[in-house]
């Protein structure tokens, strides 16, 4: 057999050559439906299988649903199958031919054998055509007391399709009420697992019009109920599972006592292979014991083994899922995770997605003991090929300076930024130092040393390059050539693209003339002349307010410029920390 | 709840596409792709497996090469909808054998089959290969297996040595073997991945070992099976880390499978399950107790002059003389101002090439196969464009390696014995119990 797909790949629909050969197709198919000869389901088969594949890729097929009716005459049931896929695809554009379906579905639906009936009774629903619903209500029916499972749970499914194309049709058939009836009853667990996401789709669905349907969704919490679902949890599917666990997490415990004997119950779930099960067993527990403090942080222990296992077990993209969780609990508990930073390690082959969260969290739990040992590993990072992920780790250091542990062996990595002569390396670097300098000014003299070696030419980011012109300004009276640094930069005025740059220059030029005068004069005055001359507006605005401010009064001008400054303590954006909370 | 599910090839097409509930408009693959092969937010270069755009959450997950995709506007639980992706990609491998672009073209009407019945009106039913079964008429057209990437770890048996069956692992498991029996045999595979960080002495900083027992059963009736493992295992490390050299295995934490019941875990260390059809993994563990890395990495590089420098790479297998691990890649990034590399291989070397990537500008040696207790060394001369200032060290490395060791673990974790419940006195299954050690994470800093 030709491999289907291959001779014609484009996903567009409006492909010239794909209207040709549907038009092909359709002939073909036609000349097979009336056909009795031997053989002839092979060659349905192969046509079935084009129009399948041409349905795949996009190419509109739907001006054969006829003959596709017409071939549906079969008892073969993989010709079946691929044609209600095909109805319950183009059943919605095609809702007159859609009909021409029916006939032969609800015939299928009473079929002796139970999967025929199931499949047929899945495809009725799918039609998804709204004035054929009136044929869906008795296939239905029949189906939920079906005495085979798997009959049972297409239609359970098939009723919640059907509330989704007729909402009174559903109701007035009295749906939810049967399968409320087979969700305490029912012995298949997969049948009451269908009920249980069916019946919470249609009263949430209803709940904001019908005060019936509101009690009925708060009945899914009741106790009872609950521990009827949680006492057979281990018969469910392990999806099914996630679904019970779900609803649990909404449920609400009389005392202490219940939430311990819900806890036990489930304290296996945490060693499922499945990371869903894991995590919505996880999220019950935490949910549980949101009230209970100490509880609540025996709980973080508990989980954190089974969520590092999931990490390294699975696909790089399922780490990353389970990841995002425990960053989630890094940032709200750093302390429970100090000890285990070296899990928050980067590998060299890990995606830069997982390489971020690990470097936030290598962050956080960062603390006096594991700073040294952090950093370290954070400045080998820098060297990294990678360029965003070393920008990140770069960065990562500065924070956990910021956060004020053993400061002064971060600082001597950050100069060493500086001498890697690495250009993105010495941007961030500048940027960080400047920041160090605003909350510790007391290492002021070992970094001014450092920078004054920086030749401004080699710096180009401007940001990096605003950090460095901000330095200049605040510690002229210690690098001896800023003054000068400070000229040369004013003079190619024009060539600064970022508006920023040229603010900070502004005000460095300013701030230098109060420190060391004679030598900054000729510098102002160019700043000055050209700010005022800038297209920007707030740049324009800060040398006009500049200009005047030293009009009126020089030393109000100083006390305005360069008042003494405190150091900051902590950085506003350093406090969202809170805004996580929601998300429990 | 989803949507939407699809299969897109590297390229982009629709391999398969169901649409679920009709919540999502249908260019929603196009739209998908474009925003993975064009990711560029946050200086990130990679699409996060999760993302969001105009109110779709998309989710996706690679396997050999193909983008599984699922899509909802709903409020789903990521880690729910990433594992069923990933549990997807394994139904749809256990029925065609070999998972990859051209099996799934071949087959796609097969892959409808276990979509529709996987999945109803976006909500899970079931994943279960061996409940599957009976809801699946397509046969799968077998593609040759031989020339194509492997999808799992024990894949590797493939290139096997004689004592396995290269088949097994792609085998379907409906579909007959020529000849029309089936043969009744059982695959455990201990499948280890290695992460080892050394620093630039040679000290081991981190290492941890991620362990799955993964099991592939073909016999009939489903027997019930008991696996025991090493009796002093044991698992959660508390504070005695001093238990070291008591030659005890010492697990930090571990999962089953959901068919593994532990009912004598505790007493004998043995699993009792009975094995559904397909690949599962019994048991996945993971251990940052210190084991002894299989091969030590010397890296040396020196000044030679103005624009020249010398690397010399030594790679050590501290492993038995019995075992021979294959397909080793060693890598290191040189200095950006490289240009020009001369290898020098170690006299009569074998089964050895290098290459200077210059695009990246890395140092690639791959050996074909080092015997446990030997040694290899290479040499690299570089010359570079422009002077060497600061510290060459900085600027070239880290080390790092990749290979496979086929009967070999580092973790010591053993199944002792496997027993399958008789049928009858001349019941005798194949067994395979195969142990393989892969890096995950290997890398020698400079």
């Amino acid at each position: 057999m030709a491999p289907p797909a291959q001779t014609n790949r484009s996903p567009s629909p409006s492909q010239p050559s794909g209207k040709s050969e549907v038009t092909d197709l359709k002939s073909q198919l036609r000349q097979l439906a009336g056909s009795r000869l031997p053989g002839v389901d092979d060659s349905k088969r192969e046509l079935f299988k084009k129009v399948i594949s041409y349905m795949t890729i996009g190419i509109d097929v739907s001006s054969v649903f006829g003959e596709m009716v017409m071939c549906s005459a079969t008892s073969d049931i993989v010709l079946k199958k691929m044609c209600y896929l095909y109805v319950g695809n183009y059943a919605k554009v095609n809702p007159d031919l859609a009909l021409l379906t029916i006939n032969f579905l609800q015939r299928d639906c009473k079929d002796e054998d139970p999967m025929i009936r199931g499949l047929a009774l899945r495809s009725l629903g799918s039609l998804n055509v709204a004035n054929l619903v009136e044929y869906l209500v008795g296939p239905l029916n029949a189906g939920l007391k079906d005495n085979n499972s798997y009959v049972r749970i297409v239609a359970v499914i098939g009723v919640l399709k059907l509330y989704h194309i007729s909402v009174t049709t559903c109701i007035d058939a009295d749906f939810p009420a049967v399968l409320k009836h087979l969700l305490l009853n029912d012995q298949d667990t997969q049948v009451v697992a269908n009920c249980l996401l069916a019946l919470q789709e249609i009263w949430n669905g209803e709940a904001s019009t019908s005060g019936d349907a509101m009690k009925e969704r708060e009945a899914l919490l009741s106790k009872p109920f609950i521990y009827y679902l949680l006492n057979r949890i281990k018969e469910f599917s392990e999806w099914a599972q996630c679904l019970v666990l779900d609803l649990v997490v909404k449920y609400v415990p009389a005392d202490s006592n219940e939430i311990f004997d819900i806890m036990n119950l489930l304290e296996d779930r945490l060693q499922h292979a499945n990371g869903a099960v894991v995590l919505a067993t996880a999220k019950v527990f935490l949910h549980l014991t949101l009230s209970m403090t100490d509880v609540h942080q025996q709980v973080y222990e508990r989980i954190k083994a089974p969520l590092l296992t999931l990490v390294s077990s699975g696909s790089p993209e399922q780490s990353y899922a389970v990841l995002s969780h425990l960053h989630l609990l890094v940032m709200r508990a750093p302390y429970v995770f100090s000890a285990d930073y070296k899990h928050f390690y980067c590998q060299y082959n890990e995606p830069s997605y997982v390489k971020k969260l690990k470097l936030e969290m290598l962050t956080a739990v960062a603390n006096e003991s594991s700073t040294y040992e952090i950093v370290t590993e954070l400045c080998e990072y820098a060297a990294n090929v990678d360029i965003p992920i070393a920008r990140e780790s770069i960065r990562a250091v500065g924070k956990i300076a910021l956060q004020q542990y053993d400061v002064n062996a971060i600082v001597d990595r950050l100069l060493q930024f500086l001498e890697m002569e690495k250009d993105y390396v010495t941007a961030e670097a500048l940027v960080l130092v400047k920041d160090l300098l605003r909350k510790y000014p007391q290492w002021s003299h070992d970094c001014i040393a450092v920078v004054g070696n920086i030749s401004s030419q080699n710096v180009q980011e401007p940001k990096a390059k605003a950090a460095l012109i901000w330095m200049l300004g605040e510690y002229s009276q210690d690098m001896s050539d800023a003054p000068y640094i400070l000229e040369s930069l004013t003079e190619n005025w024009d060539e600064e693209h970022s508006a920023e740059v040229r603010l900070h220059l502004l005000t460095a030029v300013m701030k230098c003339f109060f420190k060391r005068p004679p030598e900054t004069q000729k510098a102002l005055g160019a700043a000055l002349a050209a700010g005022l001359a800038d297209f920007h507006q707030d740049v324009h605005d800060r040398a006009l307010f500049y200009y005047r401010l030293l009009q009126h009064n020089v030393t109000v001008a100083e006390r305005v410029v360069n008042p003494p400054k405190q150091a900051v303590s902590v950085f506003a954006d350093t406090q969202s920390s809170e805004s996580q909370r929601p998300h429990f | 709840m989803i949507s939407q599910f699809f299969v897109l090839s590297q390229r982009g097409d629709n391999i398969v596409f169901r649409d679920y509930r009709g919540e999502v408009q249908k260019g929603s693959a196009e739209i998908f792709f474009r925003k993975v092969k064009f990711w560029k937010e946050d200086g990130e270069e990679e699409a996060p497996p999760v993302f969001n755009v105009d109110g779709v959450n998309y989710f996706h997950v690679k396997v050999v090469g193909l983008l599984f995709v699922a899509t909802t506007r709903a409020n789903v639980s990521p880690s729910l909808v990433l594992e069923l992706l990933q549990r997807i990609a394994r139904v749809i491998k256990d029925y065609l054998g070999v998972l990859n672009e051209d099996s799934l073209r071949k087959n796609f009407v097969l892959v409808y089959e276990l979509l529709d019945e996987v999945i109803d009106f976006g909500y899970v039913q079931t994943t279960s290969t061996e409940l599957l079964k009976s809801y699946v008429f397509n046969e799968p057209l077998v593609v040759d297996a031989a020339r194509l990437q492997p999808m799992s770890p024990a894949a590797i048996f493939m290139q096997g040595t004689k004592r396995m069956p290269g088949t097994a692992v792609t085998k379907s498991v409906v579909a007959n073997e020529p000849g029309g029996r089936k043969r009744e045999e059982i695959f455990v595979d201990i499948i280890e991945k290695i992460s080892v960080t050394f620093s630039s002495s040679g000290y081991i900083l981190t290492s941890e070992i991620d362990g799955t027992i993964q099991m592939k059963s073909y016999l009939s009736g489903n027997p019930e099976i008991k696996l025991a493992l090493n009796e002093d295992l044991s698992i959660g490390r508390g504070d005695y880390r001093s238990s070291f050299g008591s030659g005890a295995v010492i697990l930090d934490d571990c999962n089953f499978h959901e068919s593994v019941r532990l009912d004598n875990f505790d007493l004998d260390r043995t699993l009792t399950l009975v094995p559904p059809d397909g690949e599962f993994p019994v048991m996945n563990y993971r251990m940052t107790q210190e084991f002894k890395p299989p091969f030590r990495i010397n890296t040396l590089i020196e000044e030679a002059g103005a624009l020249k420098a010398e690397v010399i790479l030594k790679v050590s297998a501290e492993f038995p003389s019995s075992v021979t691990a294959n397909t080793i890649i060693v890598q290191m990034p040189l200095p950006k101002y490289t240009t020009r590399v001369n290898f020098e291989l170690e006299p009569g070397a074998l089964g050895q090439t290098t290459d200077f990537k210059e695009a990246n500008r890395r140092l690639e040696w791959a050996l074909k196969k080092i015997v446990g207790g030997s040694e290899h060394t290479l040499r690299a001369k570089l010359t570079f464009s422009q002077e060497l200032h600061g510290n060459i060290t900085k600027e070239a490395g880290p080390v790092s390696m990749t290979f496979t060791i086929p009967m070999y673990n580092a973790s010591r974790l053993q199944v002792k014995y496997l027993q399958i419940a008789k049928k009858s006195s001349t019941y005798n299954p194949y067994r395979w119990v195969r142990y393989v050690t892969q890096a995950n994470s290997y890398v020698a800093r400079t």
